[in-house]
């Protein structure tokens, strides 16, 4: 008896529903695939885009691993999304095998790209053509425990400024505090470990990776002097144990513990560690280089670009261009305490009553990232010769071989 | 498998015990027995268990390393992550229901059909077909996974449920076909004789004289293509998306992943926790039918 009933509340609210459709159909819905680690930074971007046009935008959260296989899938079948936010790092590759849409005329004229930090500028651009720029950047840091630092006899407020200076403090760290360890890093993980010990390396002039067969590798002092700094600290027991098996799960853990003195790490960890162990007073510094004054960073995170094949890429350069904006810059990232793209507003209000963050701020001035093609291959893979050479080096104690053996197999895989 | 061994041990252990009783030593050897599954639940339960008490922990506290068994503090704070998480955990859980639920029922209407052909009719080269069909399970599927994705993408199948299941039922029918097979020879000939005296069609054979005899089959079929398709990662992130399609698996890799690789080992094992749940209670749903059809071979 009551089907009639429901039969035509059912026609009326689909022909009601009818009716309304075109009133908005102008509005477009898009479409934008950001990696797992960084949709949080994405999510607030959105938001405020969001909460203020009339278009929309919906995330897609793809894990960080996957990012490479889905996108290279989606382009060959022509089922792409309006955007994309991944690590910057793949960016050569994305451009080189043409899945993007070329920006140079667009995005390349807006007043706000040119105050965008410069490794995303360099990192977005192939052939003289800019595919992209800067969405959730972050950076790598020193991090140290100034608790532990104090219980050493150490200055909580002068951090190391050489990698010398480094090593001394965290062997001071093991001998004078009971059950701590001077330092930590993720002995399997090779992205860790770019983002972390590799500007340590290229603070002192060092090339890393080669761009083509015959081009420089693991080249310049500061590659050897870093490897010996990590492999003294190793076999005094200065750095844990279980740092030899960490694929880099333990990344951040390790150093919550409270019983690690130094860590690279990156900017991400200031708010990691405010909100979840406010007991731990830590400060943050420039990854030193060899000599004093040579400091240097990672810029990582992720860039935006319009995949090739986006049904909607004149409002997505829009999105693009908006994000770039003071208001976007500030009110999304800023203010939530993540990094702006736009070096010109890294001295900000919010980042003034936090201190640590301007030091995070400065060091995208003063940090690259590497510009290669194959990156994955060279860096992230299980077997990575970058990897390799560290494990080598560090737990075996074969430093040149090493170095050497990394060298020749990087200029074997960027000669392919 | 374990609830198979069980079955399986159990009338033995029985024989056995009686033996040992009337020579007066029954109270040590059931001691001994009973020590013996007590230490093989403990080894099972173990990572289940271990999985609950980090699950329940405050997300800070799951993350320190080295871990620590108890918890000092207890809370839902990683549940309610990942209940949260984006489009949010019911949303990904009915994508999940509905992927499983189609393959199920693909499998089944392709597997039966196929495994009652195999084994009770006559037909020129059947091995090589058998062998045909059972050929997918030699290939790598990461390696069919791109041209199905090109395929499927031209049909409109791809971001679709139904697209997705044909996947898991691609990948699972093998398996279903061989099992369905083995089920449909075990029936005694002279059965489907009667069948033919009576008068019954092939397909009225299979309805009303087949069908109820491999149902233990037919159960273990859908059971084992729920948890395939329950448990599939690669193709459903290949072929779906959007947010609002990803099942279980993508939401469970997304949720974990922190900077660099880094784990949110709370949610995490508050993910695996809320995973397993449908999968424990499909199996304890179906697993009369299933183990009924394994002691069913031993009678005979």
């Amino acid at each position: 008896m009551n089907m009639p009933v429901l039969g035509r509340t059912m026609l009326a609210l689909s022909l009601s529903a009818a009716l309304f459709v075109p009133a908005v159909a102008h509005a477009e819905t898009l479409s934008i695939w950001a990696r797992a680690s960084s949709s949080n930074a994405a999510q607030h971007m959105i938001d405020l885009w969001n909460a203020s046009h009339e278009d929309k935008i919906e995330l897609t959260t793809i894990p960080d691993n996957q990012m490479v296989t889905k996108l290279a899938t989606s382009v060959q079948a022509g089922d792409v999304p309006d955007l994309i936010s991944f690590d910057l790092i793949f960016m050569p590759d994305f451009m080189k095998a043409g899945f993007l849409t070329d920006l140079t005329d667009t995005l390349g004229a807006d007043p706000n790209q040119a105050k965008v930090a410069q490794a995303f500028r360099d990192l977005a651009s192939y052939d003289g053509k800019l595919y992209g720029t800067g969405f959730t950047p972050d950076v790598s840091i020193l991090l140290y425990n100034k608790g532990l630092f104090t219980q050493a006899g150490l200055d909580p407020e002068s951090p190391p400024k050489t990698v010398a200076e480094l090593e001394k403090f965290a062997m001071q760290i093991k001998e004078k505090v009971p059950g701590a360890y001077g330092y930590y890093f993720s002995g399997s993980c090779g992205g860790c470990n770019i983002f972390t010990q590799a500007p340590m390396m290229w603070a002192s002039g060092a090339t890393l990776l080669p761009t083509s067969g015959d081009a420089p590798a693991m080249d310049g002092t500061g590659v050897k002097e870093v490897l010996t700094m990590l492999r003294n600290l190793w076999t005094a027991g200065a750095i844990p144990e279980s740092a030899e098996a960490d694929t880099g799960a333990n990344f951040q853990a390790t150093f919550e513990t409270g019983t690690v003195g130094m860590q690279g790490s990156g900017g991400f960890a200031i708010a990691a560690l405010k909100a979840n162990h406010p007991e731990i007073d830590f400060g943050i510094a420039p990854l030193p280089g060899v000599n004093e004054g040579d400091a240097s960073s990672f810029v990582g995170g992720d860039v935006i670009a319009v995949p090739k094949g986006s049904k909607n890429a004149a409002k997505a350069i829009e999105f693009i261009q908006w994000q770039l904006t003071d208001e976007a810059q500030l009110n999304a990232l800023a203010k939530n305490l993540i990094l702006p793209s736009r070096s010109d507003l890294a001295d900000n209000e919010y980042f003034k009553a936090e201190p640590r963050y301007i030091t995070t701020a400065k060091a995208v001035g003063i940090g690259k990232t590497p510009y290669a093609f194959k990156f994955n291959d060279m860096v992230n893979a299980d077997q990575s010769p970058w990897l390799t050479m560290l494990q080598t080096a560090v737990f075996d104690g074969d430093i040149d071989g090493a170095i050497e053996a990394a060298r020749e197999t990087m200029r074997g895989i960027a000669a392919q | 498998m374990t609830a198979l061994a069980e079955g399986a041990v159990a009338p033995k252990v029985k024989v056995k015990a009686y033996v040992a009783r009337t020579a007066g030593e029954s109270r040590g050897l059931g001691y001994l027995i009973g020590a013996i599954c007590v230490f093989l639940i403990v080894v099972m339960m173990a990572p289940i268990v271990l999985s609950f008490i980090a699950s329940i922990k405050p997300s800070a506290e799951a993350r320190v390393s080295p871990p620590e068994y108890l918890p000092r503090a207890l809370s839902l704070e990683n549940y309610l992550k990942v209940y949260e998480y984006q489009a949010g955990l019911l949303s990904y859980l009915g994508n999940s229901m509905l992927v499983a639920a189609l393959t199920i029922l693909l499998c089944l209407l392709l597997a039966v059909p196929a495994g009652y052909g195999l084994a009770r009719f006559k037909m020129p080269f059947k091995e090589v077909w058998f062998i045909i069909l059972l050929a997918p399970l030699m290939i790598p599927y990461q390696a069919l996974l791109t041209p199905l994705y090109l395929t499927f993408s031209k049909w409109g199948l791809a971001n679709s449920h139904i697209g997705l299941a044909m996947v898991h039922t691609i990948l699972q029918l093998p398996f279903s076909i061989y099992l369905m097979r083995n089920s449909f020879e075990a029936i005694p000939k002279e059965v489907e004789e009667a069948s033919r005296v009576d008068g019954a069609s092939s397909f009225q054979a299979l309805i009303s004289i087949f069908l109820p005899l491999v149902v233990p089959g037919v159960v273990t079929v859908a059971l084992f293509a729920f948890i395939a398709s329950w448990n599939e990662f690669l193709s459903a992130l290949i072929f779906m998306n959007k947010e609002s399609s990803f099942t279980v698996p993508i939401m469970l890799v997304s949720v974990r992943a922190g900077r660099l690789g880094a784990v949110d080992w709370g949610a995490l094992q508050a993910g695996v926790i809320l995973s397993i749940l449908p999968c424990v209670l499909i199996y304890i749903l179906l697993q009369k039918y299933y183990v009924a059809g394994f002691l069913n071979g031993a009678v005979k």
